[in-house]
C-alpha cells in the first residue's frame, strides 16, 4: 500500500503503528466506484483522533452511504512531520494512503480551540493553500465542524464550508449535493458553495461581510446575497432512536486513548451550569431507549472484542431510566467478562449500589466536580449540588474501597472572592476528615485527594459569554492563595497553565481579525498547541504584536450586553434572551431548576427532536 | 467427541505477521489478539479474580520493524475445539497481514525451542558483491563485539548465530541467518544490523532512501534443529 518511502521513513519515527492504517473493521471501498471521496481529518494524534466518539459515528455514516469512502486522517508527530518535508511526503489518508489532492472533499474535527495551529500545519502538509480565497478551482472542499464552530471566527476564513451541529444528516446532503453537481456538469467551487448555503447547518464564511465600528467592537455581519441566510441555524437529529449508530468501531492495533466502547446514552444535558458551552449548545436532550442502547452495546461487543463498555453522555445520571439500562446490560456484561464504566457521574446522584454495579473491576480513583467552593458561588454558576451530597458521596466512595478522590474546580468565576477561593481548601479539607470518620477498619488504604483547578474560560453561548476572564496576573494571585491555603500534605493540588487558559479565551471568544495570528503561527511551524510541550506562548504574545491584536479586548475587557458577538450569527436554539436571563440570576444568586424539573423556555425546543421534557 | 485432558488445555497457533505490522509492538500484538480471540468466540479458559482474562502465552517476541512468517502462540482453552475451526474463526477477525496457517494441540514447550532463522534483505549504498564479501568475512571471525542496548559495554554475539552466509540479491544484499532464540540467550537480529553498521560501514548513510534493511523470521528450530512445533 505504501511506497518504500514511507516504510523506510516509518522504522526512524517514534510509534510507527500510528500511520500503518490497515485496522480490522476499517473501510476499504473501490475508489472508482464512489462518487465522493471524504477524507476525516482530525488535528492530532492518531491515538486521539482514533478515540473520539463524532468521527466513528460520522465514519460510520458516511461509509454506510454506497456512493461515499470516508477516510481518516491524523496529525503526524512533529519527527514523522519533519521526515515528510525531507523526503517530501504528503499528508495521506489512513485507508488507501492517497494523498488528500485525491480527495473531494476534506473535513476538519475541530475539538478543541487549541488544535488550530495543527489544523493548518495538516493543510499545509497536504500542500493546500490555508486560506480558502486562495484555493484554486480543483482544490478538494475544505470542511469544518465539531464543537468549537459554534464560534468558528477566528478560522472560518481557513474553511470554504462550515457545518454547524451535529453532522450525521448535513454531512450526507453536503456529499449528495457536492456528486449531484459534479455530474450534471453545473460544479463550480463558487456555485457549489453557494448552492450549500441554503442547505440547513452550512455556513459558508467566505458569503458573509463582516463590518466593525470604530471602537473595534463588531458591527454587523452581511450576507453578501439575498439567498444566503442571515444566522445559520445549528442542525440536530431529531431521534436518536432512529440514529445510525456505528455497529461496527475501527480497531486500532495501537493504544488509544479510549481504547473501549463507548456507549452515547443521550445528547444534551437537563442541568443549565452558567459556565457549560456544551449544557447549552447540545440542547435539547434527546434520549436513546434502553431498547436502542442494549442493542447497540451488544452489537458492539460481538465486533469489537472490547472488554470495557463506556456509557456517556454530558451527565450520565441523569439518564431517566440509568438503573434499567444497567441492569439489562449487565444481564451478559458479567458472564463476558465485560466491565462497565459511567465517567461522568454526578455528585447527587452517587450511590452505593451504581457504584457495585460499575466497580466490579475497577478499584482506586473517582472523581466530582463541585466547581466551586462555597455554597454561594455554586449557586451562581447554578452547579447545584451541596455539601452535604458531596460528603455523602465521598463516604460511599470511601466506604466502597476507592481511597483516591479527585475534585474538579474552576478559578476566576464571576463574583468570585477570595472567601470562595479558600472554600475550595475547605471542602477539600472536610473530605479528608469523612475519610478519618470512618472506623480505622473500614478505611481503605492510601488516602489521595486531589484538587484539580483550571481557569474559567468564559464561552460562547454561556450565560456567562459576556464576562470578563480574570487576567493572567489575578489568576496567578489566585492559585497562588489557593496553594498556600493547602496545608495538609494529604490533599494535593494540581492547577491548569493560566497562559493556556488565557489563549484558549482569545480563540474560543475571538472573530476574524484573529486568522492572520493564527496563520503566523502556523507559518513558524507551530502544531500540538494542546500539547504542554509544544504550547509556546510567547509565540503567541508575538504573533498577536505582529498582527496588531490586544488580545486582551477578547478576555478582560468583557463584552457589552449590547455588543454584536461574533458568534452571534449562529442560532443555536437557545435564545440570547434566555442566556441574558440566566446571567441576571446569577448575579442575583439564584438557581434555575433542571429540564426534568421544570422547562424554562431557553428556546431549543424550537429546534424540534424527540424528548420529553420540552414545552 | 475427541478426548482430550482438559486439566491445562492449550491450543497453539502459528501465524505470519507481515508489511505494516512489522511496526506492532509485542504489547500491541498481545491486546489485539486479546480482543481478536473474544470475536472469534472461542471457548476461553480465564483466570480467576478480579479482573478475568484469558491466557496467551507468545513465543520468542519480535521487536518493531520486524517481519515473520513464523510467529507463535498458545491459547488456554476451557473445553476442546477443533484446530482447524479455531483458525478458521480467528483468522476471519484478522486482517491479511496476520494469519494463521497452522493450529493444534502441542506437545512442546515454547522452551525448547532454541535457534530462529532470518533473512535480512540490505539495500546499501556501494558494490553488492563486496559488501556482500565484506559480511562474509565478518561472519566468519570468531567475535563479533556489538555495544549493548543503552551501555557503553559491547558483548560478543558471534557463539549466538549459529549461521551466517550474505549473498548479492540484485542491489541488494542477502544474508540468511540462524540466531539464538534459547529465553536465556536470545539474540535479537538487530544486533547483525548493529554489526553490520559498526564493522561492515552499511546502513550508515543518514538518507533513508539511499539505504535501509528489512528483517524476515522464517522459521523455528528445537536445539537438534529439527523444526520447532
Ligand atoms: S426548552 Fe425547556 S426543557 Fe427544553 S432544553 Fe430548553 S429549558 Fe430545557
Amino acid at each position: 500500500m505504501h511506497n518504500k518511502n514511507i516504510s523506510s521513513v516509518l522504522k526512524s519515527v517514534s510509534k510507527p503503528g500510528r500511520y500503518i492504517g490497515g485496522e480490522f473493521n476499517s473501510v476499504i471501498k473501490n475508489k472508482e466506484e464512489v462518487g465522493v471521496r471524504f477524507a476525516f481529518c482530525f488535528p492530532d494524534t492518531y491515538e486521539i483522533g482514533m478515540s473520539n466518539l463524532g468521527v466513528r459515528i460520522l465514519y460510520d455514516v458516511l461509509n454506510k452511504d454506497k456512493d461515499v469512502w470516508c477516510e481518516r486522517v491524523y496529525a503526524p508527530w512533529t519527527d514523522m512531520k519533519e521526515k515528510m518535508e525531507e523526503y517530501s511526503i504528503p499528508l495521506s489518508a489512513v485507508e488507501s494512503g492517497d494523498s488528500l489532492d485525491k480527495f473531494d472533499l476534506v473535513a476538519f474535527s475541530l475539538q478543541y480551540e487549541m488544535c488550530y495551529t495543527t489544523t493548518l500545519a495538516m493543510l499545509k502538509l497536504a500542500g493546500f493553500p490555508i486560506w480558502a480565497k486562495d484555493r484554486a478551482e480543483d482544490c478538494p472542499i475544505i470542511i469544518g465542524g465539531g464543537p468549537c464552530v459554534y464560534n468558528s471566527e477566528p478560522v472560518a476564513e481557513f474553511f470554504d464550508l462550515i457545518n454547524i451541529g451535529e453532522g450525521e444528516e448535513v454531512l450526507l446532503e453536503i456529499c449528495h449535493l457536492y456528486k449531484q453537481m459534479k455530474e450534471d456538469g453545473s460544479y463550480t467551487r463558487s456555485a457549489f458553495l453557494r448552492a450549500a448555503s441554503h442547505i440547513e447547518g452550512v455556513y459558508i464564511p467566505s458569503l458573509y461581510e463582516v463590518a466593525y465600528n470604530e471602537d473595534g467592537t463588531l458591527k454587523e455581519y452581511k450576507p453578501l446575497f439575498d439567498d444566503v441566510p442571515a444566522k445559520i441555524k445549528k442542525r440536530i437529529v431529531a431521534d436518536m432512536d432512529k440514529a445510525p449508530y456505528p455497529e461496527k468501531l475501527v480497531m486500532p492495533y495501537i493504544e488509544t486513548v479510549h481504547d473501549r466502547i463507548v456507549l452515547e446514552i443521550y445528547r444534551g444535558c437537563i442541568r443549565g451550569c452558567r459556565f457549560c458551552q456544551a449544557g447549552m449548545v447540545y440542547r435539547p436532550i434527546r434520549e436513546k431507549s434502553v431498547e436502542t442502547l442494549c442493542k447497540q452495546a451488544k452489537c458492539l461487543y460481538d465486533n469489537t472484542g472490547y472488554d470495557e463498555i463506556s456509557l456517556i453522555s454530558l451527565s450520565i445520571s441523569d439518564y431517566s431510566s440509568l438503573p434499567e439500562l444497567t441492569d439489562s446490560l449487565l444481564e451478559w456484561t458479567d458472564a463476558s467478562h465485560v466491565s462497565l464504566s459511567l465517567p461522568s457521574l454526578r455528585i447527587d446522584s452517587f450511590s452505593e449500589e451504581l457504584m457495585k454495579k460499575v466497580s466490579s473491576v475497577r478499584t482506586g480513583g473517582i472523581t466530582f466536580a463541585p466547581e466551586a467552593g462555597t455554597q454561594r458561588l455554586r449557586d451562581v454558576i447554578n452547579k447545584n449540588v451541596c455539601e452535604e451530597d458531596l460528603m455523602r458521596s465521598v463516604g460511599i466512595a470511601f466506604r466502597g474501597g476507592k481511597s483516591n478522590v479527585k475534585l474538579y474546580f474552576m478559578n476566576g468565576l464571576p463574583t468570585e472572592t477570595d472567601e470562595d477561593i479558600i472554600g475550595i481548601s475547605d471542602l477539600a479539607k472536610k473530605v479528608v476528615g469523612q475519610y478519618f470518620a470512618l472506623p480505622k477498619p473500614e478505611r481503605p488504604k492510601g488516602l489521595g485527594v486531589t484538587v484539580s483547578v483550571s481557569c474559567f474560560v468564559p464561552k460562547p453561548f454561556t450565560p456567562f459569554q459576556w464576562e470578563k476572564q480574570d487576567t493572567f496576573d489575578e489568576l496567578i494571585r489566585k492559585q497562588e492563595l489557593l496553594k498556600s491555603a493547602i496545608t495538609d500534605r494529604r490533599i494535593k493540588y494540581a492547577y491548569h497553565d493560566a497562559k493556556v487558559s488565557f489563549i484558549e479565551a482569545v480563540l474560543a471568544r475571538g472573530d476574524r481579525r484573529l486568522a492572520p495570528a493564527i496563520a503566523y503561527l502556523a507559518d513558524k511551524g507551530q502544531m500540538f498547541d494542546a500539547w504542554d510541550e509544544y504550547f509556546n506562548y510567547d509565540l503567541w504574545i508575538e504573533a498577536f504584536e505582529k498582527c496588531g491584536i490586544d488580545p486582551a479586548f477578547y478576555t478582560s475587557r468583557g463584552f457589552g450586553l449590547d455588543e454584536v458577538l461574533p458568534w452571534d450569527i449562529i442560532d443555536i436554539g437557545v435564545t440570547k434572551s434566555f442566556l441574558r436571563r440566566e446571567r441576571d440570576k446569577a448575579y442575583e444568586g439564584k438557581t434555575t431548576p433542571s429540564c426534568a424539573e421544570h422547562c424554562s423556555g431557553c428556546g431549543a425546543n424550537k429546534l424540534g427532536g424527540n424528548n420529553r421534557w420540552c414545552k | 467427541m475427541v478426548q482430550v485432558n482438559t486439566s491445562k488445555l492449550f491450543l497453539r497457533f502459528r501465524f505470519k505477521k507481515q508489511g505494516s505490522l512489522q511496526y506492532i509492538s509485542h504489547l500491541d500484538l498481545v491486546r489485539t489478539m486479546h480482543k481478536v480471540i473474544v470475536r472469534a468466540k472461542l471457548p476461553l479458559w480465564y483466570t480467576e479474580g478480579f479482573n478475568p482474562k484469558p491466557k496467551m502465552i507468545f513465543a520468542a517476541p519480535l521487536s518493531i520493524g520486524t517481519e515473520s512468517e513464523c510467529e507463535f502462540m498458545d491459547i488456554r482453552m476451557n473445553e476442546y475445539i477443533d484446530p482447524a475451526e479455531a483458525m478458521a474463526r480467528i483468522n476471519a477477525n484478522m486482517t491479511s497481514e496476520m494469519q494463521i496457517y497452522e493450529a493444534y494441540y502441542p506437545e512442546s514447550k515454547f522452551t525448547d525451542l532454541k535457534w530462529m532463522s532470518y533473512r535480512i534483505t540490505v539495500s546499501s549504498l556501494g558494490d553488492p558483491d563486496q559488501l556482500a564479501q565484506r559480511c562474509n568475512s565478518l561472519f566468519a571471525s570468531d567475535t563479533i563485539e556489538v555495544p549493548k542496548k543503552n551501555s557503553e559495554q559491547t558483548v560478543n554475539i558471534r557463539p549466538l548465530i549459529k549461521s551466517a552466509c550474505a549473498t548479492r540479491a540484485g542491489k541488494n544484499i542477502v544474508i540468511d541467518t540462524i540466531l539464538s532464540a534459547d529465553p536465556s540467550a536470545f539474540l535479537n537480529p538487530e544486533y547483525v544490523i548493529k554489526a553490520l553498521r559498526d564493522k561492515c560501514g552499511m546502513l550508515t548513510s543518514p538518507d533513508l532512501t539511499a539505504e535501509h534493511y528489512e528483517i524476515l523470521r522464517l522459521n523455528a528450530y528445537f536445539g537438534d534443529m529439527t523444526e520447532f512445533r
